[in-house]
């Protein structure tokens, strides 16, 4: 941890507590920015969402607020009073970035105008990171994480091919998660720039525009072939329904693999694989070979590689089916991930000290740097821990 | 094919000229292929970067053969066996705004042309199999030879050491492996997971961001430096308060009807879920975190007697009796155009949209269109086409659309001559033996 971290000199102000303003100061947080959080004296309506360490439940116990407050500060303040805007005053005039979850009518009520701060801190950073963006007429509208994927398209592609199931929320927070990624992109440019020019900007990021480019294919298909893509179970959605692509395994684990029949060499190492566990039947006769052969019998096929994950579990499937060049993906569920043998070979997981609670592993960080590290891993703040030094 | 085809004079109006944005003046020897690594180096190329596409005319890019076509519909898997490399919308939906030049890397020569490219150029990005860029000897090492500072950028699935480290991935294998799709689905069902690659997507944008602290750094030390991003891991860290559940808590989600479909656990809510609405495979999706919300939304329904039945009197009793408040809510929507529906409860201040379609996205929706997210530009061989801009508005920067995807080996002539200054000459033998 000798290397310098990247952003150590940043001072960045945070005015969020939904996950996409939060997981955008965690970003910065986790390379070495100073963030101190502000919050209301009740603290961040974060720190009331669940789930919570076991046999605790309070504002410092929220595992919601520890995943995403990590390594910031903790400062009180009501906005709505004077002090309390005096407060943010003193902070933005020292900071480099400021965070906002407000949307435009939060904004009016809190007498903040962003344009106004801007002109008063030419090298201020302002990003905000709102459901629909400061601007349009959806500017003021409500969000949340199902009716943000819901607007926004992905939920569309996602969910069982039994179309009498309604589409299925994927897990995660992924609709802010998308936002705060694409506000943390803006940001960085905007930093670079800011060395080029020596001003800040206003950044105004809309949830509902990152998911809305977060589709994958479901937008070129409608823009070249007018095409509206059908859920399937746990694969790509498409213009027509294909074969399913997870199979479930002796434990009860499911693998994912893709039946590409068009492809020979995939399909020969796949016939080999299965023909090693006394299986394959007729797949190893030469009539398949032919592409078209087997693409007529696709059922057969389809059912005999059902048969053989049913007798071999999934590690088996995954380590063994990878190691012949096939893309097998192992179905890991969170628990399963903590002891990965990669992972861990990796060092990816980091441990926290969160005091008398205890010491407890999180995700590391998304990217490695031969020429500079994270920072320290550190917990997410107490509420007001940090008032004093404010 | 004749020399003359691999090496032709720029087209008009799609000259490479000077770019702006923040990134203007970086130049990047830009291997990158397939999902990730085009839309990585993307959103480099949006903001104003020379982004140069290293293309191999023997191993045609995937998103250049996907079967993505103006007025035809074919899955992607049932690609054309022998396609025109400069068709796929996917290509130019992910390759707008770079440059694109063809190299023959089993042929000495054409190895030399790219050290040459790298000599010129101070960022180098890849998301090849792990040992492809070793293989044609270029590591890190080697990199900093060929120009000092620069920033190498690795993307993968699994990373680039640990025992999985020559595993095979895409979308669907990483999203599996980093528990995404396991915490999407319904209690005692098949996980539903992802119904697209959003991990394609979502390393990608990891990749832009470590590109861009990179490039940050450098300007505050001068110092260039490697980059090993993994899709796996990065996916965990999306994961969310679940896995802290895990780590910190002990769940075993495996053992328990788990996950919970659209009635996530946190925070408390209901009715939460996706309704049906009027209309073909139609839904809306509705939201009631409190009594606020509870009162708004049986009065915009029209049905405020629901307030008096004592399964659904308080938050706790709604979520407990969520089987029967969600039949009540169905009745009301499945009469209801999504769209209207939207409007009525969005107006009563209840949290509630429509599940919309790329159809909806493009044609209806008014805030993205107020927003101008979607843009046009021209291709030679494609025609107009329709492009995902970036989700970000500033008060000076812009992004710099400034050309349509490149037809393959489209810009060999310009970069070559121009930037590597070779003669024109011998850019028309090298074209002649299939060199570039």
């Amino acid at each position: 941890m000798a290397d310098p971290v990247p952003f150590a000199h940043l001072k960045i102000v945070e005015l969020s507590s939904d996950p996409a303003g939060e997981m955008l100061g965690k970003y910065f947080a986790g390379m070495g920015a100073g963030v101190a959080k502000l919050e209301p004296e009740g603290g961040a309506a974060s720190r009331a969402v669940g789930p919570y360490r076991s046999g605790a439940e309070g504002p410092n116990d929220s595992l919601n607020f520890w995943f995403y407050n990590a390594n910031k500060r903790s400062v009180t303040a009501d906005l709505g009073t004077a002090s309390g805007k005096d407060r943010l005053g003193r902070l933005m005039a020292d900071a480099d970035i400021v965070i906002s979850g407000f949307q435009p009518r939060e904004l009016r009520s809190l007498g903040l105008d962003w344009d106004a701060v801007a002109s008063a801190h030419p090298r201020l950073i302002i990003v905000s990171v709102t459901p629909f963006g400061l601007t349009g007429p959806w500017a003021d509208r409500r969000s949340s994480e199902l009716v943000a994927l819901a607007l926004g398209g992905p939920l569309h592609m996602c969910g069982y091919d039994d179309h009498g199931i309604p589409p299925i929320l994927p897990g995660g927070n992924q609709a802010y998660n998308t936002a705060a990624i694409f506000a943390y992109k803006a940001a960085l440019l905007v930093l670079i720039d800011r060395e080029q020019t020596g001003s800040g900007q206003l950044v105004d990021i809309s949830m509902h525009e990152a998911c809305a480019v977060t589709v994958e294919l479901g937008n070129p298909y409608w823009f070249y072939s007018r095409a509206i893509v059908q859920r399937q179970t746990c694969r790509h959605a498409q213009p027509v329904m294909t074969q399913p692509a997870i199979f479930e395994c002796a434990d009860g684990r499911y693998v994912f693999l893709a039946l590409m029949l068009s492809e020979q060499k995939p399909w020969q190492a796949l016939v080999e694989w299965i023909d090693s566990h006394g299986m394959a039947g007729h797949l190893t006769e030469p009539e398949f070979s032919e592409y078209a052969y087997r693409q007529a019998r696709y059922s057969e096929v389809q059912a005999i590689v059902e048969c053989f994950f049913l007798v071999i579990d999934a590690d088996t499937a995954f380590q063994e089916g990878q190691g012949r060049g096939l893309p097998v993906g192992m179905i890991n569920s969170p628990e399963e991930l903590l002891s990965d043998p990669h992972l861990n070979a990796r060092d990816f997981f980091v441990e926290v000290d969160h005091g008398a609670a205890g010491t407890f592993r999180y995700p590391g960080p998304p990217y490695q740097f031969s020429a500079f590290s994270a920072a320290p891993a550190g917990r997410a703040p107490m509420l007001g821990e940090h008032d004093d030094k404010a | 094919m004749t020399g003359k085809n691999h090496a032709p004079e720029p087209l008009p109006g799609r000259l490479p000229r000077p770019r702006s944005g923040p990134l203007a003046g970086i130049r990047l020897a830009d291997f990158c292929w397939m999902g990730v690594g085009s839309i990585a180096t993307r959103f480099l190329g949006d903001f104003g970067a020379e982004v140069i596409k290293i293309e191999n005319r023997q191993r045609i890019d995937t998103p250049r053969r996907l079967p993505i076509y103006k007025g035809v519909v074919r899955s992607y898997g049932e690609e054309d066996p022998n396609p025109d490399p400069d068709k796929g919308g996917l290509h130019n939906n992910y390759s707008r705004n770079k440059l694109g030049i063809t190299v023959d890397m089993r042929q000495p020569e054409g190895q030399a042309l790219v050290d040459e490219l790298i000599r010129k150029s101070s960022v180098v990005t890849e998301n090849f199999a792990p040992g492809v860029m070793e293989r044609w000897g270029l590591t890190y090492e080697r990199l900093q030879e060929l120009s000092p500072d620069v920033i190498f950028a690795r993307m993968s699935g699994f990373g680039h050491s640990g025992p999985y480290e020559s595993y095979r991935s895409y979308g669907p294998v990483v999203q599996a492996a980093c528990g995404l799709s396991f915490i999407s689905g319904l209690p005692g069902q098949p996980p539903s997971g992802w119904g697209f690659s959003y991990m394609d997507n979502q390393a990608a944008y990891h990749n832009s961001a470590a590109l861009l602290m990179a490039i940050y750094n450098r300007m505050l030390t001068g110092r260039g430096t490697e980059i090993d991003v993994s899709a796996v891991e990065a996916g965990i860290g999306l994961l969310g308060p679940v896995f802290l559940e895990a780590s910190v808590n002990g769940r075993v989600t495996r053992a328990e009807r788990y996950p919970t479909g659209n009635r996530p656990e946190h925070p408390k809510a209901a009715p939460h879920g996706v309704y049906p609405a009027a209309g073909e495979d139609r839904w809306i999706a509705i939201a009631a975190f409190d009594e606020a919300d509870w009162v708004a939304l049986t009065d915009a329904m029209e049905r405020p007697g629901l307030r008096d039945d004592p399964r659904f009197a308080t938050l706790d009793d709604r979520i407990a009796n969520a089987d029967a408040l969600d039949a009540k809510i169905a009745a009301w929507t499945q009469t209801q155009d999504p769209h209207a529906a939207t409007e009525l409860l969005q107006g009563a201040g209840v949290c509630a949209g429509t599940v919309q379609n790329a159809r909806d996205l493009n044609e209806i929706d008014p805030q993205l269109a107020h927003r101008g997210i979607f843009f046009e530009l021209d291709h030679p061989v494609i025609g107009e086409a329709r492009f995902e801009g970036e989700p970000m508005l500033f008060s000076r920067t812009k992004p710099d659309n400034w050309r349509s995807a490149p037809l393959l080996g489209e810009d060999n002539r310009y970069v070559y001559r121009e930037i590597l200054g070779m003669p024109d000459d011998m850019i028309d033998e090298y074209a002649e033996r299939g060199i570039i």
